[in-house]
Formats: C-alpha cells, structure tokens, sequence
C-alpha cells in the first residue's frame, strides 16, 4: 500500500483528507505541525508527503526544504488556501502545487500524477 | 527771376518757419505760400523715404490735381535724374533734353526753361525743386545758388519737420501698444484678448487697416481655420462706424475695455462669415497658408497677378490689395491675420505694415499665453484626478488585502465543510442504495447536495476575489493575442452555439506579438465573453476585431474590441460597471469587469466601454506594444 503523510494544522481538514485518501486506497499518516511530521517522515518511510504551507510553528515551506535536503526522492505536494505561493521561487523543490477546495478530484489526480512520475 | 534782394527775404522767411512750427504739413504748407507769393517755382517734390518714389507735395502754375497725385520714379525724367544724381540742373530747352520725359498730368509742355535743384539732407536727396519759365531763358550761376541754398533751407526745416513727425508718430504708436498691451493683459478670455488686437488693428487711429481677420493653425485637422474677424459688414456700415469713431474722443483702453465685454462683435455677420473658414494645409497652398507654412508676411498689390491668390479666395474673401502676416511664437506659426482696406481702397503703406507686425506679436504672445494657461489647467485637472485615482486605487488595494485575508481564512473551514458534505451525500447515496423509500435519507441525501453545491459558489466567490486582489502580479512572455482569442473563442463554441449567438471575428492578419501575461489575458476575454453571453439569451451576434493602433507605422498599441448585441447597460448601471462587487447579474460576483480592468491596467493598457442603450456594448481593449514597465510586475 502507497503511504501517504499528510501535515495539515487544521483538525477538520486532517479527517477529510485521511478519510478521502484512504477510500482511495492510500495509508496515511496524519501529523498536526513540523514537529510531528519530521518525527513521522524520520522514523516511518513514505512514499509520498502533503504538505499544508500556512502552519503556526514551521512554515511548508521551510518543512519542505528539511525534508528534500534529508531525502530528495521522496515527492512532496504542496496543498495551500494560497495561491500566491506558485510564484515563490522557495517552491522550487516541491513535485506539485494544489490549491485547497472542497473538491478534492484535484488533489486525487495530482497525487497519482506524481507517483507515476 | 531772383535776385539776391528775393534771395535773402525767402531765407529768411524760410527760416522763420523753421523756427515757428515743427508741423510736417504746415511747414509744407507755408514754404509753398512763400514759394507762391515771393518767387515763380512750380513744383516741390518730396520723397517720404530717401530713394523712394517722390511725390509732387505743392505747386504753383501746376493743374490743382497734380498735387498728390503725380510720383516720380528716381532716375526718371529731370526730376528724376536731378534726385538720383543730386545735383542741379538748368535746361533753357528743357524738352530738347534727352532726359526730358512728358508727364501729361503735370502740363510741363507749355514751358521753355527749367531749373531743377535736389533737397538734399546728409548726402540723401528728400526732394526736388523745380522752377519753370514759359519764356526761354538762362539761369545764372547766381540764380541757381539761391535756389540751391532755398533748398537747403528747406531741407533744414523738411527735416526739423520730418523727424518731429515720424517721433509724433513712434510716441502715439507706443501710447496705442501700450494701451493695447495693458487691455490685453487686462482680459482673461482669449476672444477678448484677439478682439482688442485686431480692434486695434482696424481703429483709425492704430492700425487705420478696413477690414482684419484671423486664422489659427488646427494641428488636429491639418488646416488653418477662421477664428476672428473685424471689420464693417458692408460699405455702409463701414461709413457709420468710421464716423462714430470719428466722433469717439475717449480713452482707447476704456473704450476697449468696455466695448470687449459687451461681445458684440461675435454676432456681427463679418465674425461669422471668417469664423466659417478653413485651408487646409495639406495640398494645393495658398497665401495663407503659405504665410504661416513659410512665417513671411505677404503683401498683395495686385491679387489678380499673384500665384499664391486665387480667382476663388478673391471672391470669397472679397479682397483686393491685402497684406497676410504670420503669428509666430517661440519660431512656431501659430495662425495668420489678413488684412486689407476694402472700402475705402486705400492703398497699404508701410506705416501701416510696420504696425501691424507689432499687433501680430502681441497677437502671437496672447494666443501663445492662453494656450500655456490652458495647458496648466489641463495638467492641474490631470494631477487632482490623478491624485483622485491613486486614493481610489490604495482603497481597493487596500480592500484587496483584506478581501485577501478573508478569504484564505473562509477557505480552510469551506474546504471542511465542502468536503465533508460531498462526503456525507456519497454515505447516504450508498445507504439509500440498500434500503430504498426511506424518505427522511433522501432528503438527507439532497440536503448534503444543496451544502457542497452552495460551498461551490463560495468557492469561486473566493476565487474571483483572489484573482481580483493577485491581478497585479503578471508573469510576462511573448504571445499573441489572436491565439488567446481563438482558445478562448473555442472555450466557449458551444456555449456559444447553444445560445443560438454568432461570433464574428476580423483577425488583423499581421499583429505583432505583445509581452503579456497569457493567463491574465486569457481571464479578461472568458469574463468578457461570459457578461456578452448573458446578455444575449436569446442569441445574437458577438463581434471580436484586433488591430494594431495608429494603422499608419509605427502602431504603439494593440487594439481588441469586443461588440455585442446584448441590449447595452441602463445609464444609473452603467457608470458603476468597473466597480467591484457591482453587479446587474442575479448571480455573479460583481468582480468579473473590474478584474479584467486590473488586469489590463496592470498591462500599462487601458479598458473602455461605449454603451449603446438598445443595441449593445462595444469593449475596447488597447494594450501596449512595448514591455510594460518593471513596475507593473508587483
């Protein structure tokens, strides 16, 4: 089974996100801050980590540079309230960049995009 | 003839005129009562300029109609020679003389001999005079010095009276400029200030020219048109405002001050019928424009023989003699005057023309002024609207950010919801699968479906205002628009072709391409596209034309204009159309004209709408060719 981390601050948005990635088949670990998701990423291989960007301790952003610089296979995907980031070339290391929506046909497609890349 | 006994008497009446009035024409005047009563000279000729032509001023013996009338060229005939050569000459046959030329007008026929002797003035002969006998005689070496040494005596007091005259004349000319210069600067209003120049022109007393008119150089359409005119309307006008000047002994600048505020002039036939004029300055010149092509002043003797003159401008303008000067300010012709003495056909002297130079250059300075004054008010509006752009901008600039904010903080909690609803519709879907014609589920079912298609809307509520607060941000690259235009166009084909609308699109073939930000670009045409859609439900015609602006080369911009045949906009609606959040939709989001505005402008292009009530509206789009500067990215 592909296994998924997902780094979001909001509680909500962690359910909906494990429930739908799981209905598609996924494992995914959830992790509340940068904290608890470099404790994860660390101790558990994945093979894929969504990245919320706007986080109260450490940024995705900054989450995204530790991650690729201790693993920079692992595809990480960007998943923002913002869109103003697609144009920070701090990104520049992120496999792919997904505005939030309810609709989450988006994200689903991204993810399997990228895995096959 | 003269013996020295006359000699001395005449010198020294002579003398005592000299000594007793500084009167041009009385001097004039009393030499030829002396020159009458004491001794037989005919004729005393005069030239108002040194080698100029000389004019027969006084006789005795003469036909009366002589005086006045009869102009010697130098060099022509006795008179003539004796001016050019500057020297005395005794003829007892005058007409034996090979220099003799017969002036019928003068009767010098009936004469034997002649004594001819220059006026002479700072080695410049001024005039000449002439003694006749009928009997034939010689002159004496005596005869002939008392003559010459009356002539001197003349000249001394000619010229005593001359230079008095001609400083008579500098100081009233200097009072009327100067009156005239303080009425000008004491008028605000242009036509006031042109009014009293060219007034000035045509009083008897300044200028003394019959009729004065002005045209000024329209640099938009190329010609030279009518804006003044001065002058009677007819022949008889001419006489009654001749006369009330005549009997007009006021102050010139009240007069002028109050004859300019009562506009009057505006309405007089004259006015109008100038007013009605235009050269064009293109093609086939003419004197006028001409004056101002070449800024050199025309004067017209004979317009009949005059290239530049027409049988036509003859006869529309009525003229005969005239003269045209340039106005000229900082070396730019800004118009022409014409002038000329239609009614009483004086001919124009040039007294007259030096006059008149000195009217055009106030003329020149006073239409130069109200242009840079108009200038300065011009930019003055420009800077408080400017002034007034720039608090409306930093308003939704500053909206934008906190419309920004807002909606980043609504979507975390909308994509909960959203989600979860889409979530819950699909459980229920599943349960009222298994266990049909429960009622309460399928309301559910439905219930969950109105929440996640409502968080839909809000959804792009949200987006819209993202795009509208982010619009400035562009990611430039070389495109073209036509290809926008034809993805956008294919965007829409059946949305299009389902509305029963007609696209009609003129592709201008050879556009060039335009550094632009394609997406942004794109965004403007789909919300233009979708407004002319909606307004269009029971179809029409959606006509799309690129162009590049100006046609002629180098074009500076791309033109994009969008027409529909949606019915226009209702006025009170129309003057909010780019504001944000105004809408005349039932849905929407009121964003959709003032993104494509933001968009545009952050281009450095600009956005208008002509809305024609009951047809449709007509969008222009011009964007810039060159790379919009750097500060337009952020």
């Amino acid at each position: 089974m592909i296994k998924v981390l997902v780094v979001d601050d909001e509680e909500n948005i962690r359910l909906l996100y494990r429930e739908e990635l799981e209905d598609e088949g996924y494992a995914v670990t959830v992790a509340a801050n940068a904290k608890e998701a470099l404790e994860a990423f660390r101790s558990t291989p994945f093979d894929m980590i969504v990245l919320d960007i706007k986080m109260p301790d450490m940024d995705g952003i900054e989450l995204l540079r530790i991650i690729k610089e201790e693993n920079k296979d692992i595809p990480v995907v960007l998943c923002s309230a913002y869109g103003r980031y697609k144009q920070d070339f701090r990104i520049w290391a992120c496999d792919a960049y997904v505005v939030k929506s309810a609709d989450l046909d988006e994200l689903k497609l991204t993810l399997r995009q990228v895995l096959s890349a | 003839m003269i013996d020295d006994h006359l000699g001395l008497e005449i010198l020294k009446e002579i003398s005592r005129i000299a000594s007793s009035t500084l009167d041009l024409d009385e001097t004039l005047e009393q030499i030829i009562q002396i020159i009458k009563n004491k001794m037989r000279i005919d004729a005393i000729y005069l030239a108002e300029d040194p080698g100029n032509l000389l004019h027969l001023r006084a006789s005795s013996g003469l036909p009366l109609e002589a005086s006045g009338q009869v102009k010697l060229e130098l060099g022509k005939g006795v008179t003539g020679w004796v001016a050019e050569h500057k020297c005395s000459l005794a003829l007892p046959e005058a007409m034996q003389d090979p220099r003799f030329v017969l002036f019928p007008e003068i009767q010098e026929e009936r004469f034997s001999s002649m004594l001819s002797v220059p006026i002479l003035f700072d080695e410049a002969c001024i005039g000449v005079i002439n003694v006749h006998t009928l009997d034939r005689r010689e002159f004496s070496a005596v005869e002939t010095a008392i003559v010459e040494t009356i002539a001197n005596q003349v000249a001394g007091a000619l010229r005593n009276a001359l230079l008095f005259h001609n400083s008579q004349r500098l100081l009233k000319e200097q009072t009327i400029l100067y009156d005239i210069g303080l009425a000008v600067q004491t008028t605000l209003k242009l036509e006031h200030g042109l009014w009293v120049i060219l007034s000035g022109i045509t009083m008897g007393e300044a200028g003394g020219f019959n009729r004065a008119m002005l045209f000024l150089l329209n640099e938009k359409n190329h010609s030279l048109d009518g804006e003044m005119g001065i002058g009677p309307d007819s022949e008889e006008d001419a006489s009654r405002i001749w006369a009330e000047w005549g009997k007009k002994k006021v102050d010139l600048l009240n007069w002028i001050m109050v004859e300019a505020d009562k506009d009057e002039f505006k309405h007089s036939r004259f006015n109008r019928f100038v007013r009605s004029l235009s050269f064009p300055l293109v093609g086939e010149g003419n004197i006028l424009t001409e004056t101002a092509l070449q800024k050199q002043p025309f004067v017209v003797s004979d317009p009949h023989q005059h290239p530049l003159v027409t049988r036509e401008f003859i006869e529309t303008l009525g003229v005969e003699a005239f003269a045209t000067v340039p106005l000229i300010a900082h070396e730019t012709a800004l118009g022409v005057i014409l002038v000329d003495n239609r009614y009483n056909h004086r001919p124009i002297t040039q007294e007259q023309l030096r006059l008149l130079t000195r009217f055009t250059t106030h003329a020149s300075w006073v239409i130069e002024n109200t242009r840079l004054f108009g200038k300065l008010l011009d930019t003055n509006q420009e800077l408080l609207s400017t002034k007034e752009q720039l608090i409306e901008k930093e308003k939704l600039a500053a909206l934008g950010v906190v419309s920004a904010e807002l909606a980043h903080e609504i979507r975390n909690p909308l994509v909960s919801i959203g989600g979860f609803a889409r979530r819950l519709e699909d459980k229920l879907r599943k349960v009222s699968a298994e266990h049909t014609g429960i009622e309460d589920l399928e309301k559910a079912t439905e219930y969950s479906n109105i929440i996640h298609t409502e968080v839909n809307r809000l959804e792009q509520l949200l987006k819209n205002i993202l795009l509208y607060s982010q619009a400035g941000a562009l990611n430039l690259e070389e495109a073209s628009i036509n290809e926008i235009i034809d993805e956008t166009i294919s965007i829409f084909k059946s949305g299009l072709y389902g509305k029963n609308i007609n696209v009609n699109y003129e592709k201008c073939d050879n556009l060039p391409a335009l550094f632009i930000d394609r997406q942004k670009i794109r965004q403007v045409f789909i919300n233009l596209f979708y407004n002319a859609m909606d307004s269009m439900p029971e179809g029409g015609e959606l006509s799309i034309e690129t162009r590049t602006q100006p046609e002629s080369h180098p074009p500076d911009h791309v033109t994009v204009r969008i027409e529909d045949t949606g019915g226009g906009i209702p006025q009170e609606a129309f003057q909010n159309i780019f504001n944000p959040f105004f809408t005349t939709k039932s849905s929407g989001t009121g964003l959709g004209l003032s993104i494509c505005r933001k968009i545009v402008e952050s281009h450095g292009g600009t956005i208008h709408i002509v809305n024609n009530i009951g047809s449709g509206i007509t969008i222009f789009i011009h964007l810039p060719l060159q790379k919009p500067a750097d500060y337009y990215k952020n």
